[in-house]
């Protein structure tokens, strides 16, 4: 009887140690701060630093986009927040915009942080309702970054200029 | 009481905690500037590697499919054997991860040799602490190389002539001898890793061990001992004279 208790016992804590080897392979942690930060997302506690995100918010509305990105990295370093990722893809927006032409090079990083913010919220659309945003969905945001990239007539059109930033 | 317990013990938690920490740990190495792990899964030749050891294990009576899958033993106890020689396979395919070079030419030369070792193996006569033996010093050598010898000519932080052979070395062969720079604490895991590896091995033979004197309680020790000693073709001749030898006996206790 306690040998077969010692085999259960041994057999489903190998199995769960199995099974945790195979997680660390499949996430490649590269600290042990991301393997904890890793482990919070798997069990649902991950929660972001509002102090972090606050400041981060703060100094955006001041247009100190930069910035308020590496706040918002610090807020958010697993990159597992979906409404964090829709602010630093809004950053890249709005600091790649441009009358004349578009910082090509900041929309595409926008447009990998609005997909990564969609993939995150594909239970429902996501939405941010922030008065200081023209734009409050990612869709909204995502569409507006692929029209930044791609290349058409309507960029020799003069009276582009005339364009307002969302 | 407690050699049982003890027993179960070591087969059923030790073992597979002990192979599985190989397997965890085979693949880790730190970065040599950033300092951040890196995770490498077994390539595929490690797999092969993996199968071609597995085999050995059984030639060598370390592993004993037959007695520990049974169909007389309980499906619990069949499925915990099963699943720590699934751990053994695993630690076996990270050991091999652990000491080859990770890429370019010296990934398949070391690859080549062990492959070439192993098949060797197959046809050589092995009793289990042969078998330990070889395989402590094949993992040993292949460390020594890797960790010490390679590591050191391609270190970033050494002295000149080791740079200036190091250099020398990649620009005969004409890159293909480049390697990746890690952390000196990649050599200490892999250390660690094949220490690990090679105690379980050993904690794997003295369970065949036990085994064995379960069943061989009757004969003494010194009879067992002469038999290890022979070479497979002796063995199976031992093996014919008993069996040839038996009804006699057994119509002697008939008669009596």
């Amino acid at each position: 009887m306690q040998s077969k208790i010692i085999q259960l016992t041994g057999l489903g804590l190998s199995l769960v140690y199995g099974a945790f080897i195979i997680w660390i392979y499949a996430t490649e942690p590269r600290t042990f701060k991301e393997v904890t930060t890793s482990a919070e997302i798997a069990a649902g506690t991950y929660q972001i630093n509002q102090d972090h995100f606050n400041s981060a918010i703060a100094l955006f509305r001041r247009e100190q986009f930069r910035a308020a990105r590496d706040e918002w990295q610090l807020a958010d370093p697993a990159q597992a927040d979906a409404r964090t990722q829709f602010y630093i893809a809004y950053s890249f927006y709005r600091e790649g915009w441009g009358r004349v032409y578009f910082d090509q090079n900041l929309f595409k990083q926008g447009l990998g942080a609005v997909n990564r913010a969609i993939a995150l919220a594909s239970a429902s659309p996501l939405t941010v309702d922030d008065p200081d945003l023209h734009m409050h969905s990612a869709a909204e945001l995502k569409a507006e970054l692929e029209q930044g990239i791609e290349l058409s007539w309507s960029d020799v059109n003069p009276f582009k200029v005339l364009r307002t930033r969302k | 009481m407690h050699d049982t317990r003890n027993r179960a013990l070591v087969d059923f938690v030790a073992l597979p905690f002990l192979f599985l920490t190989v397997a965890l740990l085979g693949g880790l190495r730190v970065d040599g500037e950033s300092r951040a792990f890196v995770f490498l899964a077994p390539p595929l030749v490690t797999l092969l590697l993996a199968v071609l050891l597995m085999l050995l294990l059984v030639r060598g009576d370390l592993l004993r499919f037959q007695q520990w899958i049974r169909s007389d033993l309980s499906p619990l106890t069949n499925v915990a054997h099963s699943w720590m020689f699934i751990t053994l396979f695993f630690a076996s395919a990270q050991a091999f991860n652990s000491v080859l070079p990770e890429r370019g030419l010296l990934h398949w030369l070391f690859s080549f040799f062990f492959l070439w070792t192993l098949w060797n193996n197959q046809f050589s006569s092995f009793d289990a602490r042969r078998l330990l033996r070889s395989l402590a010093i094949l993992f040993g050598t292949a460390f020594i190389l890797k960790h010490m010898l390679l590591a050191s000519l391609y270190s970033p932080e050494g002295g000149w002539l080791k740079r200036v052979a190091g250099t020398l070395l990649q620009g005969v062969t004409i890159g293909t001898l480049d390697a990746p720079s890690f952390a000196p604490a990649t050599g200490y895991i892999s250390f660690f890793t094949l220490t690990l590896y090679v105690v379980g091995l050993i904690l794997l033979a003295s369970a065949a061990n036990g085994q064995t004197k379960i069943i061989t309680h009757a004969i003494p020790a010194s009879v067992v001992e002469d038999y290890r000693q022979v070479s497979t073709a002796e063995r199976l001749t031992v093996r014919e004279a008993i069996l040839t030898e038996e009804p006699q006996s057994e119509s002697r206790r008939d008669n009596t």
